[in-house]
Order: structure tokens, then C-alpha cells, then sequence
């Protein structure tokens, strides 16, 4: 399952939500304002504390930001 | 693989106040309406966290406002794509020509709505704290500042809003202005009124210190001339725009200020290519204005394509 971090109000977290979206992507989104272990799994995952839209599918690579080409290739799309 | 090339009646770039507002009345009049935005739906205002000039809304969040304008612009058949990237306009043939990464549209009109991107940190540090330290959108940002010390640098409207709403997550938040404040009296006053913050007008960031991430500013007060060093966790950037018109630049004739040279009839020196909006140069830019613009464009389009029609039958 993709899994986007996300925090309300962020306008390109919600670009990405869309995108995801618009290409019949499942995902989950977490808030990672909300979440205590959203935020700690997103720390781990990009080492940046609190940085959102992140982006991805096996808790690895990840996608920050809403970067279409790289969405494309993390997603196979 | 060659580009799928597809006719509109109308492309407009940008999906701000300007652009939306064309798309809703455009496709009220049932022309086949495209809009495609490199950026955010909403533009500037998308971060906006109180919108109080707006008329018939006491205070309105920006996304609202924007996603329910979206909304009627979809209602009235307008399509919006926020995920194509437009790679380059040819504006003086007819049909106009805008490439995109994905297609090739042939618009009989264009209307430019590309409104302002926020002018970046001018500072040689900026590209090393970029993200981790400094930041241009308070919305998306604020919450990595959560009990820490927040810097907004900037004087304007949108900065005082940045700074009262930042002050959720701080309890200390410097506002620093080179100058002056060019908020409206409604905006200063409620950032004076607020304990959180400390006003440092008339001084500049001179520098920005840190290890992998941002930790202290060098603040030169301008009236006595001192440099001082502050403990800083995070800077949010709001020193004013700049108008997003390198599509065009080879296009269309830019004014000193980097803008479009067009009217109040939003009319270009090309004939089927408006302006509107903040990208188009005028005194005053305000949301109103930019609503005002918007219909200004569609309604001269409207009227330029039956024209068109007619010329075509004759």
C-alpha cells in the first residue's frame, strides 16, 4: 500500500493526493501532525523532521515534495 | 511518439483567482475551456489562512475559497489539469500553440493568468537550508517548528498573516522587515497585539549559520548599523513576488517590472491573448482585482471568438 505523510492545509500535500488519485492509485494518508508514529516513520524514512508530502511504497524510497517524473518511477506509472 | 494535439476554444494558464474566475464564465458561455497549471490551484492564496477582503465572506481559508470556485469553473464544464507542465507557447499563429509535456493544444485564445511565484531568500546559504531552515509556505512547514524560535522575514500582508498564524507553533517569532511594514492597518495591528512576536523593523538577514540544519542569523540593524547574531530554527520567506512570465518573454512585450503590458481590457499587443490578473501590469492587485480580470478576459474572448465565427461564415 502507498502511504502518503501529509499535514491539513498543505496545499501540495493535497497536489499529490491528487495526482494519486487521478491515476487510480490506493494509498493511505497519515498526518503526521496527528500521528505520532506517522512522524516517526517519516523521520526515519527521510532523516528531515516534519518535511511533507512524502511519498511511498515500501518504506524506502520515497518521493518528497510533488515531483511527477519521480512519482511516475517510484509508483511505476 | 508524437504529441495527441487537441483544439479548445480557450486555454488559460494559471488557476488562481484570475484564471478560474475566466474558466467559470468562459465555460458558462459553453466554450471548451482548458486550464492548465504548472503549480498550485489557487496561486498565492492557496496558503492564505483568513481571507477578510473578500466580498460576502466575514473570513474565508484560501483553499476554500479556491476549491469551491474550482468547483462552479468544473460545474460550468471548464477542465482544470494541474499535472501537466507547459513547455512552451507559440502565441502569434493562429490557432495559438501551447505545448505541454503531454499534448499539444491549439487554443483559438489564450488567457495569461500566470500570476507571481514568492521571490526566494536572496542569500548564497539559501540552497543549503532550503526546506531544512528555510521555508516559503507556512501552511505545509509550520508544524517542523513546533516549540522552537521561527524567523518571518518579510512586510507585507501575506508575511504579518504568516507570522500571526506561525504563532500556533512558537513562542518566540521574530518578524524581521528591512523597511517599513506595507501591511494594512488591520493586519499590523493585530501582529502588535500579539506577545508572541518581536518586531524587528528597518534590519536585514545578513547570513545564516548551521550544521546540516539552521541554528542562529546574522541581523544587521540598518539604523545603528550593528550586525547581532540570534538563535533561529526556521525562516519563512515572504519579501514580495515575482511575476511568472518566462513562458512569455520572447512572446509578449514585459513592462520594467517583469509583467504583461495589457489594459484594463486585459487585451495584449496580440490579438486573442489576454492578460489577467497579477501577471498583468495594473496599480492595484487584489483578489477583487483579479476576479475583475478574470472576467474582463472571458468576456472579451467570448465576444473575439464569435467574431471569429462570424468572419469564418462570411
Amino acid at each position: 500500500m502507498v502511504k502518503v505523510y501529509t499535514v491539513e492545509g498543505c496545499p501540495y500535500c493535497e497536489k499529490v493526493k491528487k495526482y494519486l488519485k487521478s491515476k487510480d492509485v490506493e494509498f493511505e494518508a497519515l498526518d503526521i501532525e496527528k500521528d505520532e508514529k506517522a512522524r516517526a516513520d517519516c523521520l526515519k524514512l527521510t532523516g528531515i523532521a516534519g518535511a511533507v508530502p512524502v511519498t511511498t511504497i515500501d518504506g524506502e524510497n520515497y518521493v518528497l515534495d510533488f515531483d511527477k517524473q519521480k512519482l511516475d518511477e517510484l509508483l511505476c506509472l | 511518439m508524437a504529441k495527441e494535439q487537441v483544439h479548445k476554444d480557450i486555454v488559460i494558464i494559471g488557476a488562481g483567482m484570475a484564471g478560474l474566475t475566466a474558466a467559470m464564465y468562459a465555460g458558462r458561455m459553453n466554450l471548451d475551456v482548458l486550464v492548465l497549471e504548472n503549480g498550485i490551484v489557487g496561486g498565492q492564496i492557496a496558503n492564505a489562512t483568513g481571507i477578510e477582503n473578500y466580498p460576502g465572506f466575514i473570513s474565508v481559508k484560501g483553499a476554500d475559497l479556491i476549491s469551491t470556485l474550482q468547483q462552479q469553473a468544473e460545474n460550468f464544464g471548464a477542465v482544470i489539469d494541474e499535472f501537466d507542465t507547459i513547455k512552451k507557447v507559440t502565441l502569434r499563429e493562429n490557432p495559438k500553440i501551447i505545448e505541454t509535456e503531454e499534448k499539444i493544444y491549439l487554443a483559438d485564445v489564450v488567457i495569461i493568468a500566470s500570476g507571481m511565484n514568492r521571490r526566494k531568500l536572496p542569500l548564497p546559504e539559501e540552497r543549503k537550508f532550503a526546506g531544512c531552515g528555510v521555508h516559503y509556505c507556512e501552511l505545509c512547514d509550520g508544524h517542523m517548528y513546533n516549540g522552537k524560535i521561527i524567523a518571518v522575514m518579510g512586510g507585507g500582508n501575506a508575511a504579518l498573516d504568516a507570522a500571526n498564524f506561525l504563532t500556533k507553533y512558537t513562542d518566540k517569532l521574530y518578524l524581521i522587515h528591512r523597511s517599513e511594514f506595507r501591511a494594512d492597518e488591520v493586519t499590523q495591528e493585530k501582529v502588535r497585539q500579539n506577545p508572541k512576536i518581536e518586531i524587528m523593523l528597518q534590519t536585514e538577514i545578513k547570513a545564516l549559520h548551521g550544521a546540516g540544519k539552521l541554528e542562529n542569523i546574522d541581523i544587521l540593524d540598518k539604523k545603528s548599523g550593528e550586525t547581532k547574531n540570534i538563535a533561529v530554527d526556521g525562516i519563512f520567506v515572504n519579501i514580495g513576488v515575482v511575476p511568472n512570465t518566462e513562458l512569455f518573454k520572447d512572446e509578449l512585450k514585459l513592462t520594467a517590472s517583469g509583467r504583461i503590458a495589457a489594459g484594463e481590457d486585459c487585451k495584449t499587443e496580440i490579438e486573442g491573448v489576454f492578460a489577467a490578473g497579477d501577471v498583468r501590469e495594473k496599480e492595484i492587485r487584489q483578489l477583487t482585482t483579479a476576479a475583475a480580470d478574470g472576467t474582463t478576459a472571458a468576456l472579451l474572448a467570448e465576444k473575439l471568438l464569435r467574431n471569429f465565427s462570424k468572419k469564418e461564415k462570411a
